[in-house]
């Protein structure tokens, strides 16, 4: 599994600063939250596909389409049944409660897929740069990047202790669900020890380059607010500030 | 909980945050598509290392937990809900080394946790139990609060879902990792100066005692109003319906932090 999920391209949105990705991303999550009206979210889907389209980055969508589909599935079951309503179909089913499972399963979809959009389309650096101007510390940020850029390394030291231990006769593929999670238990210890043995000297090479020497630090990368920056983020604002004033207004 | 705050002073707890959320990222990952609640949670075996990481390496296993938690959110379920994640992610490891260290179940001259005797076992099962209820407290009270996903549902899931791999895999998992992080000197009490390790004392006793009530009676206590107001365990429809779930729960969240804050 790849488990990088910036695609790189030279759009128009990854072209846009990271902070402004961050505020369309928060901005969908509180839009997404405020309504339970299947058009408005279906709208906000179509913007936020636009969105994501834009920057040619919704082949990442091929990724958690699995997950994408059980949510929605899940979603149509569960409410169907427990959310009632007067167009009875079948036993507890009714149409409202389709309906609302549908709404609901689209919500939690526009989230995630906003979500993978500002993860496809920002650099692990511009992501962290990004906090770092946000007035995250920057040892905070530091922590998160590095935590993102192990994630496939600690996945690929598994895998070779996963192949070393099956050319010494280690049988995995046999046995229930059970006894089949119990034989990756012992994989999973050297894999730890593999890693946490690294801190003392990461932490020697991080101090070697000068990791902590100030409170303030320079970066190689410069972010800058250009002027399509701000008119993304007005529209934003704009558009949560209309959600509101419909939300409280005509109740939908 | 100065410690939460200075350990970023150390390049080493640093590096171990970043190894934490690391390796919990990375555990949390293949497990996504397993969904027990859709955009919310799944199945995670990988709850086993929060209690671990929290009695191992202290602030920077709380801190790696929470960013592994979010980095795993990434991967199909970054939403609002992953603010509350971060936090109740952050709690499942810090609650465990505080209710350690501070509860009074451990013998004061001897904190090392290594799970050598029936009554380490016996703390860490205590320990356990305030960490994977204090992220269900919050992660359930947060999204009752936004109406998303009822308390009666996640709180009982969550709880269940980080208390099982905490208790059956935790414990195997720390009596393997401790002599070798101790030989490391990796620990989170060796690599932290002297003057920056949090004080052990009657006020921070009690801020374990108030802490450990708080979780107790926020999450037992909702999730109690709730079914007795007649929120069904999985009736998703009432999410957001109930006051008196997010009062009491609420109590239960003031009551963590401020215990927290005590210690």
């Amino acid at each position: 599994m790849d488990m990088f999920l910036y695609i790189d391209k030279d759009t128009f949105l990854h072209r846009l600063d990271p902070r402004t990705k961050l505020a369309v991303m928060f901005g969908s999550f509180v839009i997404a939250l405020l309504f339970e009206s299947l058009p408005i979210l279906l709208a906000l889907a179509v913007i936020i596909l636009l969105y994501g389209h834009s920057g040619k980055v919704l082949s990442n969508l091929k990724r958690i389409r699995v997950i994408l589909f059980m949510i929605g599935l899940m979603s149509i079951v569960i409410w169907s049944i427990t959310r009632g309503g007067e167009t009875k179909l079948l036993g507890p089913i009714t149409l409202e409660g389709i309906i609302y499972g549908i709404t609901v399963g689209i919500k939690f979809n526009v989230m995630i897929i906003s979500g993978m959009i500002f993860l496809s389309s920002t650099t692990i650096e511009g992501i962290s740069l990004g906090l770092v101007k946000l007035k995250v510390p920057y040892r905070g940020a530091f922590a998160f990047s590095t935590a993102i850029r192990l994630v496939p390394m600690i996945v690929a030291t598994s895998y070779t202790i996963t192949q070393a231990q099956r050319s010494r006769g280690l049988d995995l593929d046999s046995g229930s669900f059970i006894q089949r999670i119990k034989k990756y238990v012992p994989l999973i210890i050297p894999t730890f020890v593999s890693v946490i043995r690294s801190t003392n000297v990461f932490s020697m090479a991080l101090e070697s380059k000068g990791f902590g020497y100030d409170k303030e630090r320079t970066y190689y990368m410069e972010l800058s607010f250009r002027s399509v920056d701000y008119v993304i983020l007005i529209i934003t604002l704009l558009l949560i500030l209309v959600s509101i004033y419909a939300k409280i207004t005509f109740k939908l | 909980m100065k410690e939460v705050i200075k350990m970023w002073k150390s390049t080493k707890m640093v590096v171990l945050v970043a190894l934490c959320a690391g390796l919990y990222a990375a555990l949390l990952i293949p497990f996504k598509s397993l969904v027990l609640i859709p955009g919310i949670t799944e199945i995670r075996p990988a709850s086993a290392l929060p209690v671990v990481f929290g009695l191992l390496f202290g602030p920077a296993g709380a801190w790696g937990s929470a960013i592994g938690n979010l980095i795993g959110d990434f991967f199909g379920s970054l939403g609002i809900g992953s603010a509350f994640g971060f936090v109740g992610n952050f709690m499942f490891a810090y609650v465990p080394y505080k209710i350690w260290n501070n509860l009074g179940i451990v013998d004061s001259n001897d904190r090392e946790p290594n799970l050598k005797s029936g009554r380490k076992i016996g703390a860490f099962i205590v320990a356990a139990i305030g960490g994977a209820l204090s992220c269900a407290l919050i992660i359930g009270w947060g999204l009752e609060l936004l109406g998303m996903v009822p308390f009666a549902a996640l709180g009982a899931i969550i709880s269940l879902n980080n208390l099982i791999p905490s208790l059956v895999l935790g414990i195997p998992l720390l009596m393997i990792l401790y002599p070798r992080i101790k030989k490391w000197d990796l620990l989170w009490e060796d690599i932290m100066p002297e003057e920056d390790l949090p004080k052990t004392g009657p006020r921070q006793r009690s801020g374990a005692i108030i802490m450990f009530i708080g979780i107790l009676v926020g999450l037992i206590g909702g999730l109690a109003v709730a079914v007795g107001g007649g929120q069904e365990l999985f009736n998703f429809a009432q999410a957001g319906e109930g006051v008196s779930i997010v009062l009491i729960a609420g109590l239960g969240v003031l009551a963590t932090f401020v215990g927290s804050l005590m210690q």
